[in-house]
């Protein structure tokens, strides 16, 4: 690939069986959803909404049942190797591996594409002190804070300067400032890398902040509004989110919406 | 799976001597040797409580080749145990069928007394090494399969999508994500399995062999000497202590961001 292809999301259908009862429960039913390359798109949607299985087939680790998602001509599940290094993933925990330093965490990405051991240092030394923890390099997990953590599992992902980035709640967690600073670290970033950016997240706020798009989901992923920020004056953002609140509470697109 | 710097410290054998601890010896000895000293006026036969002068002059007639045989048997058998119990573990983690297969196989094995396995031995094998091994083994074997196993499946669910997320090969998950998540309760297996297999060893030793601490006990018991089963069961007692410390000393190299 010669930089990020776009993502063609087609009659997308994910049902699970329920191990207890054997009954079906529709998680994602028949989305289509286009994304450009370099697009930053946030999706929000009430807990339960299909966002985080919309997450999991994306990066590959769960087969849709019906319909596709193609990057390009490829498969994220089917063509699931293809897209090592090229995929990056961010999740609400920082989920970093206890027994390696910042560094060590930071460099995985980097390992399992096998690049030489001298790369792999500088590169993830270059990604970590871009988030400010160049003094951290030898710290574990534990003696880390929760911010500090998270930052080492956003370099991490960027290590690997991937063509598409998925965030699922990724600031979620944090504390108002941090996720606020943390949020603007990562769409710099994401904008220098020139990454795909895929944020899932149920903060409005989040969502129209770092958002090119915003796709709202309703129940089963049903898309409800899909929101280019651009068109909305800043001064209007209020405005934006008592909108995309009430097409939320509504499970229909408000009228303010379009 | 983090573990408190207190937790782990106390996990760790040391190897200086609290006070408590001599204390409590030199009252054992004290009392051993008053009651070496009043035996036979108590109606004890004299050989059954050795004073501690005798068991002194057992422990300097000791013969280090017994010990050097009996360790290599029971270090061997180990690396033997704990590379098919890694290898099988590996396996049943990857393939629910044989693990459904193999569980109960395993459940039986360890439900087997060790005296009954020692009889096995020496009905079906000619050999006394191979008898010693195959014991150790079989009893050893299963311990290390069963805590692996245990531990790959408590591999933290999350850890384990973060990892495939970055699309590793089946080896790189193993080497990067579940050999260094099990380590911890590999040691634990290891410190288990040190004092089975000393315990083990000195039985399967009783029978059949003409070299090592279980033979040396059995020539002891033959000719009524306790004091000879007292040196013999110091130097064991000695012997797991030290492999222990071994283990420990590996486990806080190795498990450091631990602390």
């Amino acid at each position: 690939m010669n930089g990020p292809l776009p993502i063609e999301v087609r009659g997308l259908r994910k049902v699970f069986r329920q191990a207890t009862s054997g009954q079906a429960v529709v998680a994602i039913d028949r989305l289509d959803l286009t994304i450009a390359p370099k697009e930053v798109i946030a999706i929000v949607g009430q807990t339960g909404c299909g966002k985080s299985t919309f997450f999991d087939l994306m990066i590959g680790l769960e087969a849709p049942t019906e319909g596709s998602i193609h990057i390009g001509d490829k498969s994220p599940y089917s063509d699931f190797d293809y897209f090592r290094g090229k995929m990056a993933t961010v999740f609400q925990q920082d989920r970093l591996l206890p027994w390696r330093s910042a560094l060590d965490n930071a460099k995985l990405p980097l390992e399992l594409i096998g690049l030489p051991e001298a790369e792999q240092r500088e590169r993830a030394l270059t990604w970590l002190n871009k988030l400010g923890l160049g003094g951290f390099t030898n710290a574990y997990p534990h003696e880390l804070s929760g911010g500090m953590r998270q930052r080492v599992a956003i370099a991490r992902a960027f290590s690997v300067q991937p063509e598409i980035l998925l965030a699922d709640e990724a600031f979620g967690h944090l504390d108002e400032v941090t996720a606020a600073e943390l949020r603007e670290t990562f769409l710099a970033l994401a904008r220098e890398c020139g990454s795909t950016a895929i944020l899932i997240t149920h903060q409005l706020e989040e969502a129209i902040v770092v958002g090119d798009r915003i796709a709202v989901f309703g129940k089963s992923a049903k898309l409800l509004a899909d929101i280019h920020v651009a068109q909305w004056p800043k001064e209007r953002y209020s405005e934006l989110r008592e909108a995309i609140q009430a097409t939320l509470q509504s499970q229909k697109a408000d009228v303010r919406l379009g | 799976m983090s573990i408190s710097t207190e937790e782990h410290a106390k996990s760790v054998p040391s190897l200086s001597f609290p006070r408590q601890t001599f204390v409590s010896l030199l009252v054992f000895a004290i009392v051993w040797e008053v009651l070496s000293h009043l035996a036979p006026y108590l109606g004890i036969p004299p050989f059954a409580i050795p004073s501690l002068l005798r068991i002194a002059r057992s422990i300097t007639t000791i013969t280090p080749i017994d010990i050097v045989v009996t360790l290599a048997r029971v270090v061997a058998a180990l690396i033997a145990s704990f590379v098919i119990g890694l290898a099988l573990a590996m396996a049943m983690y990857r393939s629910e069928a044989l693990n459904n297969y193999l569980h109960p196989m395993i459940r039986i094995l360890m439900a087997v007394p060790v005296v009954s396995w020692i009889l096995f031995a020496v009905l079906w094998f000619p050999g006394v090494e191979f008898r010693i091994g195959f014991v150790l083994v079989v009893v050893c074997g299963p311990v290390f399969l069963v805590d692996t196993l245990d531990a790959m499946h408590n591999v933290p669910r999350d850890l384990r999508s973060m990892m495939r997320s970055f699309r590793p090969t089946a080896l790189q998950f193993f080497i990067k994500l579940m050999l260094p998540a099990i380590v911890p309760t590999i040691f634990t297996s290891w410190k288990v399995n040190i004092s089975l297999a000393i315990r083990v060893v000195t039985i399967a030793e009783l029978v059949g062999a003409v070299t090592g601490i279980g033979h040396q006990l059995s020539v002891a018991q033959e000719l009524f000497s306790v004091s000879d089963v007292f040196a013999w069961t110091i130097v064991l007692v000695a012997l797991l202590f030290l492999l222990e410390a071994l283990v420990a000393r590996v486990e806080a190299r190795l498990l450091r961001w631990r602390t």
